[in-house]
Protein backbone atom coordinates (compact mmCIF):
# COMPACT_ATOMS: atom_id res chain seq x y z
CA UNK A 1 0.00 0.00 0.00
CA UNK A 2 1.36 3.38 -0.97
CA UNK A 3 0.99 5.93 1.75
CA UNK A 4 3.80 8.24 0.70
CA UNK A 5 4.46 9.45 -2.79
CA UNK A 6 5.54 12.55 -4.63
CA UNK A 7 2.50 13.91 -6.37
CA UNK A 8 3.05 16.23 -9.29
CA UNK A 9 1.11 17.86 -12.07
CA UNK A 10 1.59 20.64 -14.58
CA UNK A 11 -0.12 23.75 -13.32
CA UNK A 12 -0.82 27.09 -14.93
CA UNK A 13 0.96 28.53 -16.82
CA UNK A 14 3.03 25.42 -17.42
CA UNK A 15 4.84 25.15 -14.08
CA UNK A 16 5.34 21.67 -12.75
CA UNK A 17 4.00 21.45 -9.22
CA UNK A 18 5.32 18.71 -6.97
CA UNK A 19 4.07 17.84 -3.51
CA UNK A 20 5.92 15.22 -1.54
CA UNK A 21 3.79 13.04 0.69
CA UNK A 22 0.62 15.07 0.16
CA UNK A 23 -1.98 15.10 2.89
CA UNK A 24 -5.46 13.74 2.29
CA UNK A 25 -6.75 17.31 2.26
CA UNK A 26 -4.28 18.30 -0.46
CA UNK A 27 -5.27 15.31 -2.55
CA UNK A 28 -8.94 16.14 -2.13
CA UNK A 29 -8.23 19.70 -3.26
CA UNK A 30 -6.33 18.41 -6.29
CA UNK A 31 -9.12 16.07 -7.12
CA UNK A 32 -11.72 18.83 -6.90
CA UNK A 33 -9.52 20.95 -9.14
CA UNK A 34 -9.95 18.32 -11.82
CA UNK A 35 -6.89 16.11 -11.26
CA UNK A 36 -8.60 12.76 -11.09
CA UNK A 37 -5.30 10.93 -10.57
CA UNK A 38 -5.16 12.42 -7.08
CA UNK A 39 -8.07 10.22 -6.18
CA UNK A 40 -6.05 7.14 -7.17
CA UNK A 41 -3.63 7.99 -4.38
CA UNK A 42 -6.47 8.32 -1.92
CA UNK A 43 -7.75 4.92 -2.99
CA UNK A 44 -4.33 3.34 -2.56
CA UNK A 45 -4.01 4.95 0.83
CA UNK A 46 -7.40 3.93 2.23
CA UNK A 47 -8.48 0.85 0.31
CA UNK A 48 -7.17 -1.62 2.86
CA UNK A 49 -9.15 -0.14 5.74
CA UNK A 50 -12.28 0.26 3.64
CA UNK A 51 -11.99 -3.29 2.34
CA UNK A 52 -11.51 -4.66 5.85
CA UNK A 53 -14.54 -2.74 7.07
CA UNK A 54 -16.63 -4.16 4.24
CA UNK A 55 -15.25 -7.66 4.76
CA UNK A 56 -16.23 -7.52 8.43
CA UNK A 57 -19.79 -6.78 7.42
CA UNK A 58 -20.27 -9.31 4.67
CA UNK A 59 -17.61 -11.90 5.52
CA UNK A 60 -16.55 -12.71 1.98
CA UNK A 61 -14.00 -11.33 -0.40
CA UNK A 62 -16.19 -10.97 -3.46
CA UNK A 63 -18.88 -8.86 -1.82
CA UNK A 64 -16.28 -6.91 0.15
CA UNK A 65 -14.53 -5.98 -3.11
CA UNK A 66 -17.81 -4.87 -4.68
CA UNK A 67 -18.68 -2.80 -1.63
CA UNK A 68 -15.22 -1.24 -1.49
CA UNK A 69 -15.59 -0.12 -5.08
CA UNK A 70 -19.03 1.27 -4.29
CA UNK A 71 -17.69 3.21 -1.30
CA UNK A 72 -14.98 4.88 -3.36
CA UNK A 73 -17.32 5.75 -6.20
CA UNK A 74 -19.72 7.35 -3.75
CA UNK A 75 -16.84 9.16 -2.09
CA UNK A 76 -15.59 10.46 -5.42
CA UNK A 77 -18.98 11.67 -6.53
CA UNK A 78 -19.62 13.33 -3.19
CA UNK A 79 -16.11 14.64 -2.62
CA UNK A 80 -17.25 18.24 -2.43
CA UNK A 81 -19.28 17.29 0.65
CA UNK A 82 -16.11 16.41 2.50
CA UNK A 83 -15.48 19.51 4.60
CA UNK A 84 -12.50 18.27 6.52
CA UNK A 85 -14.05 18.45 10.00
CA UNK A 86 -13.38 14.74 10.39
CA UNK A 87 -10.49 12.86 8.85
CA UNK A 88 -11.00 11.50 5.37
CA UNK A 89 -10.69 8.02 6.86
CA UNK A 90 -13.61 8.63 9.21
CA UNK A 91 -15.62 10.11 6.36
CA UNK A 92 -14.94 6.99 4.28
CA UNK A 93 -15.95 4.82 7.23
CA UNK A 94 -19.23 6.70 7.39
CA UNK A 95 -19.88 6.03 3.71
CA UNK A 96 -18.70 2.46 4.13
CA UNK A 97 -21.01 1.74 7.05
CA UNK A 98 -24.01 3.13 5.14
CA UNK A 99 -23.15 1.14 2.04
CA UNK A 100 -22.64 -2.04 4.08
CA UNK A 101 -25.79 -1.61 6.16
CA UNK A 102 -27.81 -1.11 2.99
CA UNK A 103 -26.26 -4.22 1.47
CA UNK A 104 -26.83 -6.48 4.44
CA UNK A 105 -30.41 -5.26 4.62
CA UNK A 106 -31.06 -6.59 1.14
CA UNK A 107 -28.71 -9.55 0.93
CA UNK A 108 -27.81 -12.14 3.55
CA UNK A 109 -24.04 -12.26 4.02
CA UNK A 110 -22.31 -15.44 2.89
CA UNK A 111 -19.22 -15.62 5.08
CA UNK A 112 -16.03 -16.88 3.48
CA UNK A 113 -15.51 -19.16 6.49
CA UNK A 114 -17.59 -21.60 4.49
CA UNK A 115 -15.10 -21.31 1.68
CA UNK A 116 -12.67 -24.23 2.10
CA UNK A 117 -9.94 -22.52 0.08
CA UNK A 118 -9.93 -19.53 2.37
CA UNK A 119 -10.07 -21.67 5.48
CA UNK A 120 -7.11 -23.61 4.15
CA UNK A 121 -5.29 -20.33 3.61
CA UNK A 122 -5.91 -19.36 7.23
CA UNK A 123 -4.65 -22.75 8.35
CA UNK A 124 -1.43 -22.45 6.36
CA UNK A 125 -0.65 -19.12 7.96
CA UNK A 126 -1.48 -20.31 11.45
CA UNK A 127 0.35 -23.62 11.07
CA UNK A 128 3.67 -21.84 10.73
CA UNK A 129 3.45 -20.75 14.36
CA UNK A 130 1.53 -23.55 16.05
CA UNK A 131 0.66 -27.21 15.64
CA UNK A 132 -1.51 -28.23 12.72
CA UNK A 133 -4.44 -29.35 14.91
CA UNK A 134 -4.41 -26.16 16.90
CA UNK A 135 -4.24 -24.18 13.68
CA UNK A 136 -7.27 -25.97 12.28
CA UNK A 137 -9.25 -25.36 15.46
CA UNK A 138 -8.22 -21.73 15.55
CA UNK A 139 -9.17 -21.20 11.94
CA UNK A 140 -12.48 -22.92 12.45
CA UNK A 141 -13.24 -20.82 15.49
CA UNK A 142 -12.33 -17.63 13.63
CA UNK A 143 -14.83 -18.57 10.95
CA UNK A 144 -17.49 -19.14 13.57
CA UNK A 145 -16.84 -15.77 15.17
CA UNK A 146 -17.13 -14.09 11.76
CA UNK A 147 -20.35 -15.94 11.08
CA UNK A 148 -21.73 -14.95 14.48
CA UNK A 149 -20.82 -11.30 13.88
CA UNK A 150 -22.69 -11.49 10.59
CA UNK A 151 -25.82 -12.56 12.52
CA UNK A 152 -25.80 -9.60 14.89
CA UNK A 153 -28.41 -6.88 14.48
CA UNK A 154 -27.11 -4.22 12.09
CA UNK A 155 -26.28 -1.43 14.53
CA UNK A 156 -24.70 -3.83 17.00
CA UNK A 157 -22.60 -5.26 14.21
CA UNK A 158 -21.54 -1.82 12.98
CA UNK A 159 -20.65 -0.72 16.49
CA UNK A 160 -18.66 -3.87 17.22
CA UNK A 161 -16.73 -3.67 13.96
CA UNK A 162 -15.87 0.00 14.28
CA UNK A 163 -14.91 -0.31 17.94
CA UNK A 164 -13.01 -3.59 18.00
CA UNK A 165 -11.40 -3.75 14.58
CA UNK A 166 -11.02 -0.11 13.65
CA UNK A 167 -10.54 1.12 17.21
CA UNK A 168 -12.70 4.19 16.74
CA UNK A 169 -13.68 6.06 19.91
CA UNK A 170 -17.31 5.87 20.96
CA UNK A 171 -17.84 9.50 19.99
CA UNK A 172 -16.68 8.88 16.42
CA UNK A 173 -18.89 5.82 16.13
CA UNK A 174 -21.83 7.85 17.41
CA UNK A 175 -21.16 10.41 14.69
CA UNK A 176 -20.97 7.77 11.98
CA UNK A 177 -24.09 5.94 13.08
CA UNK A 178 -26.06 9.02 14.01
CA UNK A 179 -26.51 7.76 17.56
CA UNK A 180 -25.70 9.03 21.03
CA UNK A 181 -22.56 7.87 22.82
CA UNK A 182 -24.80 6.11 25.34
CA UNK A 183 -26.55 4.21 22.56
CA UNK A 184 -23.19 3.21 21.09
CA UNK A 185 -22.03 1.82 24.43
CA UNK A 186 -25.30 -0.04 24.93
CA UNK A 187 -25.06 -1.51 21.43
CA UNK A 188 -21.49 -2.57 22.08
CA UNK A 189 -22.46 -4.24 25.35
CA UNK A 190 -25.33 -6.14 23.73
CA UNK A 191 -23.22 -7.04 20.70
CA UNK A 192 -20.66 -8.80 22.90
CA UNK A 193 -23.34 -10.52 24.96
CA UNK A 194 -25.20 -11.69 21.86
CA UNK A 195 -21.98 -12.86 20.29
CA UNK A 196 -21.32 -15.00 23.33
CA UNK A 197 -24.80 -16.52 23.12
CA UNK A 198 -24.47 -17.19 19.38
CA UNK A 199 -21.13 -18.91 19.87
CA UNK A 200 -22.65 -21.12 22.54
CA UNK A 201 -25.26 -22.48 20.16
CA UNK A 202 -24.84 -26.17 19.26
CA UNK A 203 -22.29 -26.67 16.52
CA UNK A 204 -20.68 -23.28 17.05
CA UNK A 205 -18.11 -24.29 19.65
CA UNK A 206 -15.46 -26.57 18.13
CA UNK A 207 -14.65 -27.96 21.56
CA UNK A 208 -18.27 -28.67 22.47
CA UNK A 209 -18.61 -31.86 20.48
CA UNK A 210 -15.41 -33.36 21.68
CA UNK B 1 -23.84 0.33 45.83
CA UNK B 2 -25.75 -0.30 42.59
CA UNK B 3 -24.54 -2.74 39.98
CA UNK B 4 -22.71 -1.44 36.93
CA UNK B 5 -24.81 -0.23 34.01
CA UNK B 6 -24.26 -1.45 30.45
CA UNK B 7 -22.37 1.72 29.68
CA UNK B 8 -20.18 1.29 32.75
CA UNK B 9 -19.31 -2.29 31.78
CA UNK B 10 -18.13 -0.97 28.44
CA UNK B 11 -16.09 1.73 30.14
CA UNK B 12 -14.62 -0.88 32.47
CA UNK B 13 -13.55 -3.02 29.49
CA UNK B 14 -11.95 0.05 27.97
CA UNK B 15 -10.30 0.95 31.28
CA UNK B 16 -12.17 4.23 31.34
CA UNK B 17 -14.42 3.63 34.32
CA UNK B 18 -14.28 5.85 37.36
CA UNK B 19 -12.08 4.08 39.96
CA UNK B 20 -14.79 4.34 42.61
CA UNK B 21 -17.20 2.43 40.37
CA UNK B 22 -14.47 0.01 39.31
CA UNK B 23 -13.94 -0.79 43.01
CA UNK B 24 -17.51 -2.07 43.14
CA UNK B 25 -16.62 -4.86 40.70
CA UNK B 26 -14.05 -6.22 43.13
CA UNK B 27 -16.70 -6.53 45.81
CA UNK B 28 -19.61 -7.72 43.64
CA UNK B 29 -19.46 -11.30 42.33
CA UNK B 30 -22.27 -10.72 39.85
CA UNK B 31 -20.65 -7.68 38.25
CA UNK B 32 -17.24 -9.37 38.30
CA UNK B 33 -18.60 -12.39 36.44
CA UNK B 34 -20.29 -10.18 33.86
CA UNK B 35 -17.16 -8.07 33.43
CA UNK B 36 -14.94 -11.15 32.98
CA UNK B 37 -17.29 -12.60 30.36
CA UNK B 38 -17.34 -9.31 28.49
CA UNK B 39 -13.56 -9.02 28.50
CA UNK B 40 -13.16 -12.63 27.33
CA UNK B 41 -15.57 -12.12 24.45
CA UNK B 42 -13.82 -8.90 23.53
CA UNK B 43 -10.43 -10.63 23.47
CA UNK B 44 -11.69 -13.46 21.30
CA UNK B 45 -13.45 -11.13 18.89
CA UNK B 46 -10.41 -8.92 18.55
CA UNK B 47 -8.19 -11.90 17.74
CA UNK B 48 -10.12 -12.70 14.56
CA UNK B 49 -8.32 -11.10 11.65
CA UNK B 50 -9.54 -10.48 8.13
CA UNK B 51 -7.88 -13.11 5.92
CA UNK B 52 -5.08 -11.36 4.09
CA UNK B 53 -5.59 -11.49 0.34
CA UNK B 54 -2.68 -12.03 -2.03
CA UNK B 55 -0.43 -9.01 -2.65
CA UNK B 56 -1.79 -8.77 -6.19
CA UNK B 57 -5.29 -8.35 -4.81
CA UNK B 58 -4.64 -4.73 -3.80
CA UNK B 59 -3.31 -3.78 -7.23
CA UNK B 60 -6.30 -5.44 -8.80
CA UNK B 61 -8.69 -3.67 -6.46
CA UNK B 62 -7.02 -0.28 -7.09
CA UNK B 63 -7.27 -0.78 -10.84
CA UNK B 64 -10.89 -1.83 -10.56
CA UNK B 65 -11.79 1.20 -8.46
CA UNK B 66 -9.79 3.48 -10.79
CA UNK B 67 -11.71 2.24 -13.81
CA UNK B 68 -15.04 2.63 -12.03
CA UNK B 69 -14.17 6.14 -10.86
CA UNK B 70 -13.01 7.09 -14.35
CA UNK B 71 -16.45 6.19 -15.62
CA UNK B 72 -18.16 8.24 -12.90
CA UNK B 73 -19.01 11.93 -13.36
CA UNK B 74 -16.47 14.33 -11.89
CA UNK B 75 -17.26 15.77 -8.46
CA UNK B 76 -18.97 19.12 -8.66
CA UNK B 77 -16.97 21.94 -7.14
CA UNK B 78 -19.70 24.55 -7.18
CA UNK B 79 -21.73 23.12 -4.34
CA UNK B 80 -24.86 23.09 -6.49
CA UNK B 81 -26.35 19.92 -7.76
CA UNK B 82 -29.50 18.87 -9.57
CA UNK B 83 -31.49 18.31 -6.40
CA UNK B 84 -30.90 21.97 -5.53
CA UNK B 85 -31.96 23.04 -8.99
CA UNK B 86 -35.10 21.04 -8.51
CA UNK B 87 -36.00 23.43 -5.73
CA UNK B 88 -34.80 26.49 -7.58
CA UNK B 89 -36.93 25.92 -10.65
CA UNK B 90 -40.32 26.33 -8.92
CA UNK B 91 -38.88 29.07 -6.74
CA UNK B 92 -37.68 31.09 -9.73
CA UNK B 93 -40.90 30.34 -11.57
CA UNK B 94 -42.88 31.65 -8.63
CA UNK B 95 -40.67 34.73 -8.49
CA UNK B 96 -41.22 35.34 -12.19
CA UNK B 97 -44.97 35.12 -11.87
CA UNK B 98 -45.01 37.32 -8.80
CA UNK B 99 -43.04 39.90 -10.76
CA UNK B 100 -45.52 39.54 -13.58
CA UNK B 101 -48.53 39.91 -11.30
CA UNK B 102 -47.10 42.97 -9.60
CA UNK B 103 -46.23 44.38 -12.99
CA UNK B 104 -49.79 43.90 -14.06
CA UNK B 105 -51.02 45.71 -10.97
CA UNK B 106 -48.87 48.71 -11.75
CA UNK B 107 -49.82 48.65 -15.39
CA UNK B 108 -53.54 48.56 -14.73
CA UNK B 109 -53.25 51.26 -12.12
CA UNK B 110 -51.54 53.63 -14.52
CA UNK B 111 -54.00 52.84 -17.30
CA UNK B 112 -56.95 53.31 -14.92
CA UNK B 113 -55.58 56.74 -13.99
CA UNK B 114 -55.48 57.68 -17.64
CA UNK B 115 -51.71 57.76 -17.78
CA UNK B 116 -49.37 56.00 -20.09
CA UNK B 117 -47.02 53.56 -18.36
CA UNK B 118 -43.91 55.45 -17.29
CA UNK B 119 -40.52 54.06 -18.27
CA UNK B 120 -38.24 54.57 -15.32
CA UNK B 121 -35.11 53.21 -16.91
CA UNK B 122 -33.11 54.11 -19.97
CA UNK B 123 -33.90 52.33 -23.20
CA UNK B 124 -30.66 50.31 -23.26
CA UNK B 125 -31.42 48.81 -19.86
CA UNK B 126 -34.73 47.35 -20.92
CA UNK B 127 -34.88 43.60 -20.78
CA UNK B 128 -35.13 41.90 -24.14
CA UNK B 129 -37.63 39.29 -25.10
CA UNK B 130 -37.38 36.77 -27.90
CA UNK B 131 -38.74 37.83 -31.25
CA UNK B 132 -41.58 35.32 -31.28
CA UNK B 133 -42.82 36.63 -27.96
CA UNK B 134 -42.87 40.14 -29.37
CA UNK B 135 -44.85 39.05 -32.38
CA UNK B 136 -47.61 37.74 -30.20
CA UNK B 137 -47.02 34.00 -30.11
CA UNK B 138 -48.83 32.65 -27.12
CA UNK B 139 -46.70 31.37 -24.27
CA UNK B 140 -48.99 28.38 -24.04
CA UNK B 141 -48.21 27.36 -27.54
CA UNK B 142 -44.47 27.71 -27.16
CA UNK B 143 -43.84 26.56 -23.64
CA UNK B 144 -47.00 25.04 -22.33
CA UNK B 145 -45.21 22.98 -19.71
CA UNK B 146 -43.15 25.90 -18.41
CA UNK B 147 -46.21 28.10 -18.40
CA UNK B 148 -48.11 25.50 -16.43
CA UNK B 149 -45.34 25.52 -13.85
CA UNK B 150 -45.43 29.29 -13.70
CA UNK B 151 -49.15 29.54 -13.29
CA UNK B 152 -49.37 26.74 -10.78
CA UNK B 153 -46.56 28.34 -8.79
CA UNK B 154 -48.37 31.65 -8.87
CA UNK B 155 -51.49 30.04 -7.55
CA UNK B 156 -49.73 28.98 -4.38
CA UNK B 157 -47.25 31.78 -3.74
CA UNK B 158 -48.54 35.09 -2.51
CA UNK B 159 -46.72 38.40 -2.62
CA UNK B 160 -46.10 38.45 1.11
CA UNK B 161 -44.62 34.99 1.00
CA UNK B 162 -42.46 35.90 -1.95
CA UNK B 163 -41.33 39.07 -0.22
CA UNK B 164 -40.59 37.12 2.95
CA UNK B 165 -38.13 34.89 1.10
CA UNK B 166 -36.32 37.83 -0.41
CA UNK B 167 -38.03 38.28 -3.77
CA UNK B 168 -37.95 42.06 -3.77
CA UNK B 169 -39.00 43.78 -6.98
CA UNK B 170 -37.85 47.25 -7.98
CA UNK B 171 -40.52 49.28 -9.79
CA UNK B 172 -38.10 49.96 -12.64
CA UNK B 173 -37.56 46.27 -13.13
CA UNK B 174 -41.31 45.75 -13.21
CA UNK B 175 -41.72 48.36 -15.91
CA UNK B 176 -38.94 46.68 -17.84
CA UNK B 177 -40.70 43.37 -17.70
CA UNK B 178 -44.09 44.75 -18.69
CA UNK B 179 -42.81 46.79 -21.59
CA UNK B 180 -41.80 43.78 -23.63
CA UNK B 181 -44.84 41.61 -22.99
CA UNK B 182 -46.74 40.53 -26.06
CA UNK B 183 -50.48 40.89 -26.35
CA UNK B 184 -50.99 37.26 -25.45
CA UNK B 185 -48.73 37.57 -22.44
CA UNK B 186 -50.59 40.67 -21.30
CA UNK B 187 -53.86 38.76 -21.62
CA UNK B 188 -52.47 35.95 -19.52
CA UNK B 189 -51.12 38.47 -17.03
CA UNK B 190 -54.53 40.00 -16.74
CA UNK B 191 -56.04 36.59 -16.10
CA UNK B 192 -53.46 35.85 -13.42
CA UNK B 193 -54.03 39.24 -11.89
CA UNK B 194 -57.75 38.70 -11.73
CA UNK B 195 -57.38 35.33 -10.09
CA UNK B 196 -54.86 36.80 -7.64
CA UNK B 197 -57.22 39.67 -6.78
CA UNK B 198 -60.08 37.20 -6.38
CA UNK B 199 -57.98 35.06 -4.09
CA UNK B 200 -56.94 38.09 -2.04
CA UNK B 201 -60.51 39.24 -1.61
CA UNK B 202 -61.64 35.82 -0.34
Amino acid sequence: MLTTRAWSWTGEPGYKVTVTNPTDAELVESCLAGRREAFDLLVERHQRHVYQLCYRFVGNREDASDLTQDVFIRAYRGLRKFRGQASLGTWLYRIGVNVCLNRVATKTPRPDALDPLLAASDERIAATEEGADAAVLRSERAGQVRAAIARLPRKQRATLILRVYHELPHEAIAGILGSSVGAVKANFFHALNNLKKLLQEPGMDPGADQ
Amino acid sequence: MTHLSESEFVDLAGEALDPRRAAHVEACASCREQADALRAMLRETASVAVPEPSPLFWDHLSARVRDAVAAAPAPDRSGWSWPHLGILIPMSAAAAVVVAVISGTLLLRTVRNGQAPVMLVPEHAVATASSDQKTGATPDADNAEVWDVLTSAASTVGFDEAHAVGMHVHPAAIDDAVRDLSAAELTELGRLLQSELKRSSN
